[in-house]
């Protein structure tokens, strides 16, 4: 759809807004690609960050079938939540991308990308079926890799969520809804939170009864899980946003690891009693 | 040449102008409607005045009706359908039947089907509330308030805000209909005039993405809604609507002029311009004469350019918006076309081939 060419961003001539001098630009230096000529309100120290960008989101292999076309119709926009709190709307996004402006796209993904609520009712609605949400989680994801400041800004708060998210399996445990957490509650719901530990003791299903956890693994499933996120490139965009969250977690990894080939041998060497293999790794 | 009988099935401004001109050239013509009365569409939903020259349309479809009426040389077949085509000798034999069920046989020497079209359901576009928010209208609704001179809201008052959404169930993917339906930019800006006229300080907003009075339509509709009647065109498509207080429909959608302005305004009443289909009626006549359909559903002609008024059937004629969306006169002019052929069909054998869809793919690897 969009020429996929290699480019070293040389420089535009910059020349008064002005047919006239447009014209001797064009002389001067020939036809020069869209992403190019849009370059000249970056910084210069971005400008070949940004190409190379929008260029890796050009050519992953959803953005063709995500970006049909556009109608300017503004259904998107107009039913959007996040539209009507943020200087944000999903038209303009198409817009940039339908115009080939790497530098719009560019400042795009330095903030407003992040207002999305990824409710999906701008690809439910579009008159032309653009897969609109799903754009907006492939900027997300390459701003995540190309490990841009707004990504990381963003991802901050949810050092946590990841970790156990990488770890265990699941985004919170019961004891992270806490008042900071949560600046819009009232005093009623900071005064209740104070007493999680005997709520959920009290809970009469088997729910485990603790707050640090949610769901309990076992040692082989964790190991397992850990390994899809390693080798599908997950903790490889960690690493580069939150070098330190990898680490932690590597090394979580390798242990866990480590534990099981022990077992396993011990197993296999008939050392082991099966009344004394480990229900999970919480055990051991 | 006399004893030469084509049948035309549907009476619209098509069917009208086809039956009107056999019989001009000495042929017997058999009409099935489906309905109780001639004049198709213009008089199921009694229009009130025809875009471009704002004239009655009474004034252009009762002559047409007239003079086929008072036809000696044509049999009418009221409340019918037909049931299917068979070939015999230099012909067909078609069967007929009425509303009672009671099924009778035509032999007849070639077919012109003139079945049209039906408008859009806009309760198929859920979140525009059509059918469920008061003082929410169709443009196919709005010609009959006009024409009876009703056009109120819930309150039993004029509307003093009044807003258009053109588009509606054409251009959009989301039901499947990708085409423009080419009538109803025309008509919204036609009717935006009507009421104007009727409620002179009243508000009326035309929501667009394009405007597509094509041709010498710009200035008798757009320009001249503007000059003289001061309508507002604001650039963008509603994306949904809510009831607001007092049955006021309140609107959301984007004002695409400027980025990212997000619109929520009230209105006393909305007018949705739902756009044309070919709809069951055509869908069965095409299914018993066993035509084909185009890509959007419309009835495919053997070439779109070259014979456009011609069937993929041999002796099987097409006139009319079951081919597309059209204007009744573009209807009318087809239905002379029609005749023209069929008659060059019946007298003299004359059937063009056309090579239009036969092409085979060569695939190269
Ligand atoms: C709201 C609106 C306003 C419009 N206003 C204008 C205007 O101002 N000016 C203008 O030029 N155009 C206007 N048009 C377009 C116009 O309505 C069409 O161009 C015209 O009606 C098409 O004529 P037709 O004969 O092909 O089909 P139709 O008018 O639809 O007639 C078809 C006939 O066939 C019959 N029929 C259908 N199925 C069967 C069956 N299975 N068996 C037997 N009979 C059957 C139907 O009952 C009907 O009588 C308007 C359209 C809309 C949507
Ligand atoms: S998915 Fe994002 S862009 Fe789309 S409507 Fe929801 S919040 Fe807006
Ligand atoms: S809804 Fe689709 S067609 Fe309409 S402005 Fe948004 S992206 Fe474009
Ligand atoms: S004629 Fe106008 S309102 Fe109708 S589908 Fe085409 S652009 Fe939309």
């Amino acid at each position: 759809m969009f020429m996929g060419k290699k480019m070293a961003t040389r420089s535009v001539l910059e020349l008064p807004d002005d047919p006239r001098f447009m014209d001797m630009a064009y002389e001067e230096q020939g036809a020069v690609s869209e992403e190019e000529r849009n370059l000249s309100s970056l910084k210069p120290e971005d400008r070949e960050t940004a190409v190379k960008f929008w260029q890796a989101v050009k050519s992953d292999f959803r953005f063709d079938e995500y970006l049909r076309g556009c109608l300017n119709c503004g259904v998107c926009t107009s039913g959007c939540p996040a539209a009507k709190f943020y200087d944000f709307g999903p038209r303009e996004m198409i817009q940039y991308m339908m115009r080939d402006e790497a530098d719009k796209i560019w400042e795009f993904v330095n903030k407003k990308v992040w207002a999305c609520v990824q409710c999906y009712t701008c690809s439910m609605r579009c008159p032309f079926n653009n897969e609109i949400a799903g754009l907006i989680m492939v900027l997300r994801e390459y701003s995540v890799q190309f490990a841009l400041e707004s990504a990381k800004e963003i991802l901050a708060p949810y050092r946590r969520v990841l970790y156990t998210v990488m770890t265990m399996g699941n985004q919170v445990t019961p004891d992270m809804i806490q008042p900071e957490a949560f600046p819009d509650w009232g005093p009623q719901a900071v005064e209740e939170s104070k007493n999680m530990d005997v709520y959920r003791k009290s809970i009469p299903v088997d729910l485990m009864q603790r707050t640090d956890i949610g769901w309990h693994p076992s040692l082989q499933t964790a190991v397992e899980m850990m390994t899809i996120m390693f080798e599908s490139g997950v903790m490889d965009s960690i690493k580069k946003v939150d070098p330190d969250l990898y680490d932690m977690i590597e090394d979580i990894y390798q242990d866990r690891k480590s534990q099981l080939e022990e077992i396993k041998e011990k197993w296999e060497k008939h050392e082991l009693n099966e009344n004394e293999l480990p229900d999970s790794w919480l055990d051991l | 040449m006399a004893g030469e009988r084509v049948m035309v099935i549907g009476s619209g401004p098509a069917g009208l102008s086809a039956t009107k001109e056999l019989t001009n050239m000495g042929f017997n013509v058999i009409l099935v409607e489906r309905e109780s009365y001639l004049g198709g569409t213009p008089k199921k939903l009694k229009y009130s005045l025809l875009f471009p020259e704002l004239r009655p349309a009474t004034e252009v479809i009762d002559p047409l009706v007239k003079s086929v009426q008072e036809s000696k040389n044509v049999k009418f077949y009221m409340e019918s359908i037909v049931e299917g085509a068979k070939e015999e000798g230099n012909g067909f034999v078609v069967n007929i039947k009425d509303k009672t069920g009671k099924v009778t046989s035509e032999k007849v020497n070639a077919i012109i089907a003139a079945s049209g079209f039906e408008h859009f359901d806009s309760r198929r576009k859920y979140e525009y509330g059509y059918g469920i928010v008061p003082n929410i209208y169709q443009i196919s609704d709005i010609e009959r308030m006009l024409s009876e001179n009703k056009l109120v809201t819930t309150k039993g008052t004029p509307p003093k805000r009044v807003a258009i959404l053109l588009c509606v169930g054409s251009r959009d993917a989301t039901v499947g209909n990708t085409y423009c339906s080419r009538v109803c930019c025309a008509v919204s800006v036609k009717q935006a005039m009507e009421i104007k006229e009727r409620i002179p300080d009243a508000v009326v907003h035309i929501y667009y993405m394009d405007i597509r009075t094509y041709g010498l339509m710009e200035d008798k509709l757009y320009w001249k809604s503007q000059l003289e009647y001061r309508v507002g065109y604001i650039r963008g498509r509603i994306s949904e609507f809510m009831r607001g207080p007092n049955d006021t429909v309140i609107i959301k959608g984007e004002d695409t002029m400027n980025l990212n302005r997000a619109l929520v305004v009230p209105y006393d009443m909305v007018i949705l311009a739902n756009g044309m289909e070919v709809g069951l009626g055509s869908k069965q006549v095409a299914k018993a004469l066993g035509l084909q359909f185009e890509e959007h559903g419309f009835i495919r002609p053997s070439d779109p350019d070259r014979l456009p008024v011609q069937s993929t059937r041999k002796g099987i004629f097409l006139a009319g918006a079951l081919t597309g969306p059209k204007t009744i006169s573009d209807s009318i002019t087809e239905g002379y076309a029609a005749a023209m052929k069929a008659y060059e069909y019946v007298t003299k054998g004359i059937w063009d081939e056309s090579s239009f869809g036969k092409a085979v793919e060569v695939v190269k690897h």
